[in-house]
């Protein structure tokens, strides 16, 4: 072989590898930045107790539960829907026909909304359009739910993270074999008794991996919540779906830009960063261990 | 004998692509009626529509008559889910569903709820099926667990299940080994005394083997159809001994 082509066979696997040590160093240092810088200001009082002097001091369990509420609240919501979405569109939905090719496209274009346009979605939709509604109508026009709370959040994320269940789950169902489906029409199955009995037990892994994927990226988000219903400091933990509530990336992003001593926030910030990895990270652990759990019980039983 | 499933010129078709022509023919109660031809003749497309389960494909049409003990399947107000039970079903690939033994052999009743006779009924389809000394200790172990051959006979079992009058077989031993094919072939024996079957099969000994009565289908045509010994020692058709003998080489 000549010299030249080994050389850039060479030249090429370097350049391929070192762009993969890119990437696991990037989240190497940032992984190591926050815990370096934000380890230190952990402690038991950090995670359990209230924020004080001006957030400056005490901890932030406010936003810690106000994040691990929005994100249950937002699966809640999103995974039946989503599920239900793509059972349609895989399950009943004649193929190739418009509804389905409709479908499938607001759902590409609602994947490409940047995040900040469903906050100001859940705004104008979610808060003045339904909860005033809901106002004027249940509540003879007293402010109760047209304003900003932990529903309407929850909500504009479950719309944000829509798409996400909808590919996901549609793709389980595309993995469930065309012949267990016959094997259940021949024993006289109705289309709802195959969906129900041989569909959705087959596909739970592949949904739980769409609703890893969902929790993710929601308890991430900040800016669908900051008009929806995230507030900059409550001295209270939301009781009531129409409640505010505190959430570690809004916390981050306000004391980033509010604050005015900065070197005092800064190592709650890092602190703060490094609470909101671990919690998210902590999620994912939950749905991981419940899919092995599931497909355990799928391959055993 | 009288007919249990009588066919009138039936054809049917994928789109514009014309899978069946003109097919008119009975099967009696208690026989074994065995269905040859090759790949691609319309056997299992025949077979699929005595269920109806083709209509799960979106472009395919059938014209003409099938009556299934007197009652005209195509009929609107026919009970889909209750004529693919009296018709049961077995594919051309064992297809055991995830789960152990017994949850495969109770689908039908997880389907349509009729628990109380089932543990009886397990051990008379297992061993009607010819399963039953293979299995008997192990029915929560997983269906994936058995061979080939074993899997295709819980299938069959668990079309027994449904009690259905008619069993349509599509080519149930084509991955099968040979003394798998002989458990098969015995129990369809023994089967025939209680109810009917249509036997699709790609092998043409099977068929001169157990079959009472023998079809040849060719491009979507019904050839000839007779009792097996004359379809094969004395066919009526040029491309009937052409087939058959073909096949002996």
């Amino acid at each position: 072989m000549k010299l030249w082509i080994k050389f850039i066979g060479f030249g090429f696997r370097t350049l391929t590898g070192l762009a993969c040590l890119i990437i696991v160093a990037m989240l190497a240092i940032i992984l190591g930045n926050i815990a370096i810088h934000g380890g230190p200001r952990l402690s038991w009082e950090f995670i359990s107790a209230m924020p004080r002097a001006g957030m400056t001091q005490g901890g932030i369990f406010p936003a810690i539960f106000g994040t691990a509420a929005l994100v249950l609240l937002m699966t809640v919501a999103v995974v039946p829907l989503g599920v239900a979405a793509a059972v349609y569109l895989h399950e009943y939905a004649r193929q190739g026909s418009q509804v389905v090719h409709l479908v499938r496209l607001a759902l590409a274009n609602l994947a490409g909304v940047p995040a900040i346009v469903f906050g100001l979605f859940g705004l104008g939709f979610f808060i003045k359009f339904v909860g005033g509604g809901m106002d004027r109508v249940f509540y003879g026009g007293t402010l109760a739910f047209g304003q900003p709370c932990i529903l309407w959040a929850a909500l504009t994320l479950t719309v944000l993270t829509l798409p996400t269940v909808v590919v996901a789950t549609e793709e389980a169902l595309r993995a469930v074999p065309t012949s267990y489906r016959e094997v259940a029409y021949a024993a006289g199955a109705t289309r709802w008794q195959v969906v129900r009995h041989v569909v959705l037990p087959q596909s739970v892994s592949g949904i739980l991996t769409g609703t890893i994927l969902a929790v993710s990226r929601g308890a991430g988000e900040v800016a669908p919540i900051m008009f929806t219903g995230a507030a900059y400091y409550l001295p209270y933990l939301p009781k009531k779906l129409n409640d505010q509530f505190m959430e570690l990336g809004y916390h981050v992003y306000v004391m980033t830009t509010q604050s005015p001593d900065i070197e005092a926030t800064k190592p709650i910030l890092y602190a703060t960063v490094f609470v909101l990895l671990v919690l998210t990270f902590a999620l994912n652990i939950v749905a991981v261990l419940v899919r092995s759990q599931i497909r355990r019980r799928l391959r055993t039983a | 004998m009288s007919a249990i499933l009588e066919v009138q010129n039936f054809s049917a078709r994928y789109g514009n692509q014309k899978a069946l022509r003109d097919i008119s023919l009975e099967v009696h109660e208690h026989e074994i009626f065995g269905i040859i031809g090759p790949a691609g003749s319309g056997k299992t497309s025949f077979l699929r529509s005595l269920n109806r389960l083709n209509e799960l494909i979106p472009n395919f049409r059938v014209d003409g008559n099938i009556r299934f003990q007197g009652v005209d399947i195509f009929r609107p107000d026919v009970d889909l889910s209750l004529l693919r039970r009296r018709l049961g079903m077995v594919f051309a690939v064992p297809v055991p569903l995830p789960g152990s033994i017994e949850e495969n052999l109770l689908l039908g009743s997880r389907l349509h709820g009729r628990n109380m006779d089932a543990p009886a009924l397990i051990g008379k389809t297992l061993r009607a099926a010819y399963l039953w000394d293979e299995v008997k200790d192990r029915l929560q172990q997983s269906a994936f667990a058995l061979s080939g051959g074993q899997q295709q006979r819980l299938c069959l079992a668990r079309t027994l299940m449904l009690e259905p009058d008619v069993l349509l077989l599509d080519e149930p031993c084509s991955g099968l080994d040979p003394i798998s094919t002989a458990k098969i072939e015995e129990a369809l024996i023994e089967l025939k005394r209680e109810l009917t079957i249509i036997l699709v099969t790609n092998n043409v000994m099977q068929a001169s083997r157990i079959a009472d009565r023998t079809a040849l289908f060719l491009q979507g045509r019904l050839i000839e159809c007779g009792g097996t010994q004359q379809v094969f020692i004395n066919p009526k058709e040029k491309e009937t001994y052409e087939y058959v003998s073909g096949r002996f080489g």
